[in-house]
């Protein structure tokens, strides 16, 4: 998993498009002859978004018209509320939906504080040190590396090591810290650059108070930076439920016969992207209508995360 | 002498300096996993290949049940996936970035982004589904008659797909990050905006579009979803793109997946911390020179 | 103002989940079922615990079973799990499971293993899992020998591009079909699978023992078919690689292969000049084809005494024995009354020679 500086946290603005005096000057000159080439290359980039829409729309397309047939001919409840069956007519997807939502807990318990104190660190106490550059470092490369090593972190780890004895070996506990851990960079510099955009005049303002370090982050920073933050940890939530890869390496059940209930943190799991990766396998004639639901009912709850990301995020930055 | 009531009371620094403490160790947090990572990884792989001869790496096959470990096939797959997808996210990420940045309005803009960042959170595994049901059948078998319904071509271009709105995203960040007088002594030679764009705009971006381009290229060797679904799984060399293979992610996932799962014996479950590894050096050498093309572009402006 | 936004920020956060988790969680335990594979009546009084683990292959039928027992009886709890037949034993022998599926009889060490720790079994035998060969419909070859299957995809034949080039080996082993002139386009499960480990076993390690004795192979590698074939997990993708090359072959479960279209469910003979046999679910039952073996469940018999619920359980196992059988996917027993006496009675040990 690289920094994808799409799904990140409010920044300040760059120069935005061609100041005025530029465009009424390029206007003058290119407005009498639009020649050839002109038209031909501002064809060619269209053309080129066009290719991203229709994939985005081939893709929503192949999976919409079959999976609403079967959620509307089943019913949402009952296919959310059903564990899984190996009779397609029957199977649903609630062990995916406890799993998955399970781990989406775990990682806002685990990797929301943890990633915000760290952040906290860098912007408002390290400083700049070696060893907070350093910490810097570390933490760039962290989010890129590739999210089926931090499955083998995890296995390691929480399903085969030290703590093996806490969270029960292959169990949606190991799910949930590994996804923790695979987060964690993206929500500390989501956060961390909230953190900086916050103006330092308004920390400054407080320490001539005689407020602490501590009393100036709590109630001067991050009250101003909390939608950044926000939106940095939701979106990185929603990239975290969607991986199949390190869960798959720590042990998910791809069936979900035995996977389990709601509370059940130690025991076996599955999770709706797991589940993604198994269905297709599965005889196509009668199971691809319950896998295009399957996919429908996860795209919902990503996508759903997603936008609630994105409406906060525009929500913050229209006031600033 | 210090007033004592300026250093303040002290339960208030006391909370502070407690605070302090609990941030520095989140923080360090972030250091120990990268040790865990590092060791982790090292601890097996030198595990795995003390238990293998070196010389079952250059096995024509990959197969690490039957005890083949041809250390070629996946590279082989990784790259052609890789080289694939970079063709596919390269060239249309960026087109897409020059237009959001130099052609767009701000109207436009706001249509289109949201678009790409739907893209981006697509989920993988969703992508790889698509490639079997849609790229497949409609696209490469069309393109490729009697080829093999999952093959690296297919897997590719799933990937690319994936790594398009990476693309785009950079590309348009070191687009936008070019200064606008650039553009204005452009115009003011009298070029038009195709030439300010193609001679002045994106050559002045060039190290921040370099960077974009590892960072996709990076991201496409780390993708595991979309290979492991629709690359096919063969163990052997491939020759062409059109062969069935699979890439050193997809073959760490289907070690780990299957009847015998997890609890597998022996190197066979090792081999994939090899191929960790070795997925993790080349990533992470990727991304630093990467951001040594980024930084320079913050310097350059 | 100890910052309202800063919290009602944090719970924000906390909302998104907690949501999708209020809106699923009144989840019924006792998943109502529109649509039960057999009519057999689940004992409704009793209440406790059944765990069951072991082969992944019988894990679909068990899973079946618990899914119709519970929907008429939600206050017994049944999880099942499917490691492998090996790991079920183990974990069997060691008191810590009540059933075990398995897609092979126990072997004898793993029965001195239950021996050793006190564990007496009722060994039941429940269905059949058939596999079959598969070349496109198109396809010349009439039948296939074991013989033949070693020289195409056994360990041997690693490299063979072309059907003709396992001709000779075919016929060192005693065959004499003669191969088409085709390239060899070999699609089947990978390693990590149960039809995998079968189709080895029952094929393979039979003409692999005689190619061991005479020397011309080290016994480690017949465990095992040639690597260089095309693997997957997914019997679609199977199906569909073999059906589109005229040179196919390749191996999938029984119910799958027979509904599928356009493939040839090969004719196979054990041994070179036998006879050959199609498979279908009534060679399949009498034995006749040979790429089949028995699945089974192991009940732990102190247990069954002491826990009604797994007695109810295993009764209502085999009073709709067939249907449960046939609805996952796998051929049903010629006759199940032995099954049937051998768990009123209680008998105790394996019934192999």
């Amino acid at each position: 998993m690289s920094i994808d500086t799409t799904q990140t946290a409010p920044r300040p603005t760059p120069p935005t498009a061609p100041a005025s005096a530029s465009q009424a000057v390029s206007t003058q000159i290119e407005s009498r002859r639009r020649d050839l080439a002109s038209s031909a290359f501002q064809l060619m980039l269209i053309a080129s978004l066009m290719i991203v829409l229709a994939a985005l729309l081939a893709t929503l397309a192949s999976v919409a018209p079959g999976g609403l047939e079967v959620l509307r001919s089943r019913g949402v409840a009952d296919f959310i509320q059903r564990p899984f069956s190996i009779r397609p007519q029957q199977t649903g997807v609630y062990q995916g939906i406890v799993g998955t939502v399970t781990s989406a807990l775990i990682v806002t318990l685990v990797a929301f504080p943890l990633g915000l104190a760290s952040a906290i660190w860098i912007e408002e106490y390290a400083g700049d040190t070696r060893i907070s550059r350093l910490i810097n470092v570390v933490i760039r490369n962290l989010a890129g590396v590739p999210a089926i090593v931090y499955g083998l972190l995890g296995y390691a780890i929480f399903v085969a090591g030290p703590f093996k004895s806490i969270t029960g070996g292959r169990s949606v506990l190991s799910a949930g810290l590994t996804l923790s851990v695979l987060v964690l960079p993206i929500v500390i510099i989501t956060s961390a650059e909230a953190i900086r955009a916050v103006p330092s005049s308004l920390r400054d303002g407080g320490y001539a108070m005689g407020a602490t370090r501590w009393q100036v982050t709590r109630t001067l920073v991050l009250p101003n930076a909390i939608g950044g933050i926000l939106t940095g940890t939701i979106l990185g939530l929603a990239r975290a439920l969607g991986e199949a890869a390190p869960l798959i390496l720590i042990g998910a059940k791809q069936s979900g016969f035995s996977a389990g209930n709601w509370g059940d943190l130690t025991g076996d799991f599955t999770a709706l992207p797991v589940l993604i990766s198994d269905w297709p396998t599965r005889p196509v004639s009668q199971w691809d209508g319950v896998t295009q639901a399957l996919i429908l009912v996860t795209l919902v709850i990503i996508l759903g995360i997603n936008a609630a990301g994105i409406v906060l995020r525009n929500r913050f930055t229209d006031k600033d | 002498m210090i007033p004592t009531d300026l250093a303040g009371d002290t339960r208030r620094r006391a909370i502070d300096r407690g605070i302090g403490i609990c941030m520095t160790g989140a923080a360090a947090t972030s250091v120990v996993i990268s040790f865990a990572i590092i060791a982790v990884l090292f601890r097996d792989a030198i595990g795995f290949l003390s238990s293998v001869d070196f010389g079952a790496l250059s096995n024509s096959i990959w197969s690490p049940r039957l005890g083949r470990f041809g250390i070629l096939s996946p590279v082989l797959g990784t790259v052609w996936v890789t080289l694939i997808a970079a063709l596919v996210a390269g060239p249309i990420g960026l087109a897409s970035a020059v237009f959001l940045s130099e052609y767009a309005n701000p109207r436009v803009r706001r249509i289109i982004k949201p678009i790409i960042e739907v893209l981006a959170s697509i989920p993988s595994v969703v992508i790889g589904y698509f490639a079997i049901r849609f790229i497949a059948p409609e696209l490469v078998m069309r393109l490729f008659p009697g080829s093999p319904g999952k093959n690296l071509m297919v897997a590719g271009l799933g990937v690319g797909l994936l790594t398009i709105p990476l693309m785009t995203s950079v590309a348009e960040d070191a687009l936008r990050a070019v200064p606008q007088s650039l553009r204005e002594a452009s115009y003011g030679l009298g070029a038009k905006k195709v030439t300010t764009v193609t001679r002045v705009v994106v050559p002045a971006a060039v190290s921040g579009l370099v960077a974009g381009m590892i960072l996709s290229i990076s991201r496409a060797i780390g993708e595991t979803m979309v290979v492991f679904l629709a690359a096919g799984g063969t163990g052997a060399r491939p020759t062409t793109p059109l062969d069935g293979g699979l890439t050193i992610t997809s073959a760490m996932a289907s070690v780990a997946s299957g009847t015998d799962n997890v609890a597998g014996v022996g190197n066979a479950f090792q081999s994939i911390f090899f191929l960790g590894l070795l997925l993790f050096l080349i990533t992470l050498s990727l991304n630093v020179v990467a951001d040594r093309f980024v930084r320079r572009v913050r310097q350059k402006y | 103002m100890i910052s309202k936004k800063l919290r009602l920020a944090m719970a924000t956060s906390v909302v998104v989940p907690a949501l999708a988790l209020g809106a699923c969680a009144k989840k019924d335990s006792s998943a109502n079922n529109a649509d039960p594979a057999t009519k057999a009546k689940a004992d409704t009084s009793v209440s406790g615990k059944i765990v069951v683990s072991g082969s992944s292959t019988v894990e679909p039928i068990t899973a079946l079973v618990r899914e119709d027992f519970i929907a008429q009886n939600g206050n017994v709890d049944i999880s099942v799990d499917g490691p492998g037949t090996g790991d079920g034993f183990k974990l069997f022998c060691n008191g810590e499971t009540d059933i075990s599926d398995a897609s092979r009889p126990i072997k004898d060490e793993e029965a001195q293993a239950c021996v050793d720790t006190g564990v007496e079994f009722i060994e039941l035998k429940i269905g059949i899992d058939g596999i079959s060969v598969i070349a496109p419909e198109a396809s010349p070859v009439k039948c296939l020998s074991f013989a033949d299957l070693y020289a195409l995809v056994g360990p041997e034949s690693e490299g063979f591009t072309k059907w003709t080039d396992a001709e000779p080996l075919a016929k060192q082993l005693g065959s004499n079909t003669s191969f088409p002139d085709a390239n060899l386009v070999i699609t089947a499960p990978g390693t990590e699978s149960g039809t995998y480990d079968s189709f080895v076993e029952l094929v393979i390690e039979s003409v692999g023992k005689t190619r061991v004795k005479d020397g011309k192979i080290a016994e480690d590698k017949i465990g095992a078919t040639r690597a260089d074939y095309s693997a997957s997990p997914d019997d679609n993708s199977i199906i569909e690689g073999v059906a589109s090359d005229p040179g196919g072959l390749g191996w999938v479960g029984f119910a799958f292969a027979d509904q599928a279209e356009g493939l040839k469910l090969m004719p196979i003979t054990k041994d070179p000049g036998g006879t050959c046999v199609e498979p279908s679910s009534a060679t399949i039952q009498d034995g006749s084809y040979p790429i089949s073996r028995s699945l089974y469940i192991y009940v732990n018999k102190a247990k069954a005494e002491q826990n009604k619920a797994l007695a109810a359980f295993i009764d209502f196992y085999l009073d709709g024995l067939d249907g449960f059988v046939e609805a996952a996917d796998y051929i049903p027993l010629e006759d199940s009354s032995t099954t049937k006496s051998l768990w009123t009675a209680r008998t105790v040990g394996t019934q192999q020679g």
